[in-house]
């Protein structure tokens, strides 16, 4: 992924610093990590209801 | 007009010794406070191994914990301080590019005697040393936390106060000098980034209590004939729990010890922070990025393991898989790093556990294993990024984080299996049978932990 600026010197950095700084990529982590949430609240519902349901009568 | 440019150059002059004044105050409270904090996490390794120490044990689980602590600082005091300035350029002890390395500069400031002395004591001249010496020792109580959590139930005092010594005053300050210092060869040579230490802290001190533990063995009714493992429950896991959050906390004032303030005559910058191989950093990318990495953490634990110890260890993994970038992650990645360790924890903890190694809080997994992570992972995603300040200097790099990792690997486990195996031919390392089936307080403590016993929880009301 690499340095965000053509120069890999810290001098010429003078606002953003991060990795994939420029590029699609922070859009893509923001909503990777927003489905990584989602994902575990449906499969976590999914399992708890499972067990809750053993203890039905 | 003379008159008032005399009296307008006098007060520009005045406004600058206060701005310095200011300044110099600031970068002492900084470190000040970084110290107290870190003391949390302490606080926090304290009541995690107490709480995970069956009921015969957990005073004497306490008195390890605290006798380390007390050992480490003068131990750092009287040599440790000075490994880390003398050897950044390898075992050659000589002056590096930086000029604030070698045994020459670690001898004129790092000594409590002779002229050195003027920086390790009381100095009117001096602001900086003792708040930069204090966060180090709280550095190095860190690493023997780490350790301590790992042996309960079964190690000698003694013996664990000596190998506390090695890991947390020389092991680990080795490896500092050769990774966290703007001399050190594993940075001006191979580029290494490690700005929170994943690996130089944390995976040394989970690798030299693997070293230790190999020649400790496991706890008596720990694994069956067969090598299947038991679960043995500690006495209080909401101890437990609430010591992983202090640590947590604690945390926060590490990391902020990581940081270099500026403004000061042995600063990086005038006008920004800096990280210690004079990178530069902000707080803010700090507070984006921690926060993400505890909450990933969280969650990846909580979906494979439910259970609230992996979920604390979990945050606790979520920082240290992200601890080497976390001045230069984006925090969507940061999330989804510490997620990935959050997930891997408890099934590398159950891989080593299936190998006969009694690590009685899964230390060895969380920092050790996870520490490695995070050190290779930042290779992985940060390839490119100029490792220290100026130019020509070398770049981060995938097989540069991967020979820091085996280093620290190895600066971790193998003081930590020579130590232990000379303390076994001894006789120091474990307790005898007997002792250890009776139970440690009773052997070692003159006080009870629950003279009371602990009650069952009372009817709720009506």
């Amino acid at each position: 992924m690499g340095f965000p600026y053509d120069t890999a010197d810290w001098s010429v950095v003078d606002g953003a610093m991060f990795m994939g700084w420029g590029t699609a990529m922070p859009g893509l982590y923001t909503a990777i990590a927003a489905i990584i949430c989602v994902a575990v609240l449906v499969i976590g519902h999914s399992s708890e209801a499972k067990k809750a349901k053993r203890f039905d009568k | 007009m003379e008159e008032q440019i005399a009296e307008l150059t006098a007060q520009v002059a005045a406004l600058q010794g206060s701005g310095g004044t200011t300044n110099r105050m600031f970068a002492e409270t900084f470190y000040y406070l970084t110290i107290p904090l870190m003391i949390i996490i302490h606080a926090g390794f304290l009541a995690y191994e107490m709480g995970a120490s069956r009921m015969k044990n957990v005073l004497s689980s306490g008195v390890k914990n605290i006798l380390a602590f007390a050992f480490m600082i003068p131990t750092f005091y009287f040599f440790g301080w000075w490994v880390y300035w003398g050897f950044p350029t390898g075992l050659t002890l000589s002056e590096g590019p930086a000029g604030i390395s070698g045994a020459a500069y670690a001898s004129a400031i790092a000594w409590g005697w002779g002229d050195s002395a003027q920086y390790m004591g009381p100095n009117i001249a001096d602001n900086a040393s003792g708040v930069f010496f204090g966060a180090f020792a709280l550095f190095a109580a860190t690493t023997a936390s780490i350790m301590s959590g790992a042996v309960i139930e079964r190690i000698q005092t003694v013996g664990f106060v000596i190998l506390a010594i090695v890991l947390g005053s020389f092991a680990w300050v080795v490896a500092a000098a050769w990774g966290w210092h703007a001399d050190g060869w594993l940075v001006t040579k191979f580029g290494v980034h490690d700005f929170g230490a994943a690996g130089l802290v944390h995976a040394v001190a989970g690798f030299f209590a693997l070293g230790v533990l190999i020649n400790l063995g496991p706890r008596i009714g720990k694994f069956n004939d067969d090598g299947s493992a038991n679960h043995i429950a500690g006495h209080n896991m909401p101890m437990t729990v609430v010591g992983l959050m202090l640590i947590i906390v604690g945390f926060w004032g590490f990391l902020m010890a990581c940081v270099i303030v500026p403004g000061e005559a042995w600063s990086w910058f005038g006008d920004k922070f800096a990280t210690i191989y004079g990178t530069p950093i902000t707080l803010s990318s700090l507070s984006f990025n921690i926060l993400m990495a505890i909450a990933g953490g969280i969650i990846g634990a909580w979906i494979t393991t439910k259970d609230p110890f992996w979920m604390m260890s979990g945050a606790l993994a979520g920082i240290i898989s992200t601890a080497s970038g976390l001045d230069i992650y984006f925090p969507g990645l940061t999330f989804i790093i510490a997620f990935s360790a959050g997930i891997i924890l408890a099934p590398a903890a159950n891989w080593l556990e299936r190998r006969g190694i009694d690590d009685a809080v899964g230390a060895v997994t969380v920092h050790g294993t996870i520490g490695l992570y995070g050190v290779i992972m930042l290779g992985v995603f940060a390839s490119g990024y100029p490792a220290l300040q100026g130019e020509g200097v070398p770049t981060i790099n995938l097989m540069g984080q991967i020979i820091g990792a085996a280093v620290f690997f190895g600066l971790g486990f193998v003081p930590g299996y020579v130590v232990s195996y000379i303390l076994k031919m001894f006789g120091m390392l474990r307790v005898p049978e007997g002792a250890e089936i009776a139970g440690m307080d009773t052997v070692k403590v003159p006080a009870q932990g629950y003279p009371e016993g602990i009650p069952s929880s009372p009817a709720p009301a009506e």
